[in-house]
């Protein structure tokens, strides 16, 4: 090998050995690096968006108050208003896409699931013994469950 | 160089420039069509990530245990059966010995498949309870996350927009995270063989909509909202004036930025 710039043959080949081994480590890194890494921080950005990518499975209450204003009034009135339209009705998502799809009826049941009398349930919660609440009927038969407090 | 370049040579050398050339080529296409498949199309676009400053808060004093945000949970991110990103535990704390000299008795926690089918009648007598509540748990996005910290593919960090987040691209399932968490707010997803966890459904924050929990818990037991957001009106900034806040095992400094109004001391 002839001498470059006057150094001796073993300093040439170890210059262009390191000249090598730095080249293929920078292509192997901007070739392995995903594109978005480090666009927030020591991970990968796209990682963000594919994780926001699902689709979401119930429709909110924003949905139901654009067809539905006037019932979501109503509940907002009275003492059901921080309840949301799919606690009852179940979710909406596909009678939003398509307002041909009915949703079920509300299942009986539903009622006992937050009323039903327990110790660890707070005091302000009003809470009834199913048992002994005007048994064999349906609570709805007294109770309007968007207006829950007027009852007959 | 002295040699004279052979025919050979030449062809050896040109054959594997071509190589090379074509070599990285092929790597830079392959690994342009696998980051294009990875960005999914139905993320939302406009949203930034550094303009969010997402906050979860509970009020323990109205959560009734009915298991409604399990439900929605499970429903919202096909959470696997046994498998939990949200849960309730009821607490039953026993009255003292009278003239004990003890404040209260034993405590019992116990969460019946995650509460998600609400809570049989407990098992201690009425009349033996001093007190007894519900208590909501998920992820607390803790701001110095053990869970971050100990993996070792870099497969879980904290987005700008505060939420702990898993690359399921990276993660390679070895469950460190898991045993880190002092919370307990993650899992092993058998579906998607990697480490699982609450995600306050960026999927859904991300798009103007709240985390499914909230948006079904019907007594406004969880509010959630966004710290940069400057409308007065915000339920997250209402809830910080309104209540005096803890979060969960403050002694280990994971800075838990889920917090807990009401709490009692026997919350862990």
């Amino acid at each position: 090998m002839k001498p470059f710039l006057g150094m001796p043959p073993q300093l040439t080949r170890l210059a262009l050995t390191t000249v090598v081994i730095v080249t293929l480590f920078f292509t192997a890194r901007t070739l392995l690096v995903p594109s978005s890494f480090g666009q927030y921080g020591h991970y990968r950005g796209d990682a963000l968006r594919e994780i926001a990518a699902r689709e979401p499975y119930w429709a909110g209450r924003g949905a139901c108050n654009d067809c539905h204003a006037d019932h979501v009034k109503k509940v907002a009135a009275a003492e059901h208003k921080g309840l949301s339209c799919e606690d009852c009705h179940g979710p909406s998502r596909a009678h939003v896409e398509n307002p041909e799809v009915k949703l079920p009826k509300m299942a009986f049941g539903q009622c006992v699931r937050c009323h039903e009398a327990s110790p660890s349930r707070p005091a302000w919660l009003h809470q009834i013994n199913s048992h002994n609440h005007y048994t064999g009927q349906g609570c709805t038969e007294c109770h309007a469950p968007h207006q829950p407090n007027e009852v007959p | 160089m002295t040699q004279n370049l052979s025919r050979r040579g030449l062809l050896r050398t040109l054959g594997g420039l071509a190589l090379g050339a074509a070599c990285v080529s092929a790597a830079r296409a392959s690994k342009a069509a696998v980051q294009k498949g990875l960005a999914s199309s139905g993320a939302p676009k406009e949203y930034d990530p550094t303009k969010h400053r997402w906050q979860m808060a509970f009020d323990v004093d109205r959560c009734i245990g009915c298991g409604l945000c399990v439900e929605a949970c499970k429903a919202e991110n096909s959470v696997p059966e046994n498998s939990f990103r949200t849960w309730i535990e009821r607490y039953v704390v026993t009255k003292p010995e009278p003239g004990g000299g003890d404040n209260r008795g034993e405590t019992f926690v116990d969460s019946p498949d995650g509460g998600i089918h609400g809570f049989p009648p407990s098992l201690i007598p009425k009349e033996e309870v001093l007190k007894s509540f519900f208590v909501p748990k998920l992820c607390n996005q803790c701001e110095n996350s053990p869970c971050a910290q100990v993996c070792p593919v870099g497969a879980t960090f904290e987005a700008p927009d505060g939420v702990v987040l898993v690359d399921r691209n990276y993660c390679i399932g070895c469950g460190f995270c898991i045993q880190a968490c002092p919370y307990g707010c993650r899992f092993f997803n058998e579906t998607t063989h990697t480490a699982d966890k609450c995600t306050l459904c960026y999927h859904r924050i991300t798009r103007g909509l709240r985390p499914a929990c909230v948006e079904i818990c019907p007594s406004g037991a969880r509010i959630f909202g966004d710290l940069k957001n400057t409308t007065p009106d915000d339920p997250i900034s209402q809830f910080f004036q309104k209540n005096k806040v803890e979060g969960l095992k403050p002694h280990l400094g994971t800075r838990p930025r889920t917090v807990y109004a009401g709490l009692d001391m026997e919350v862990r």
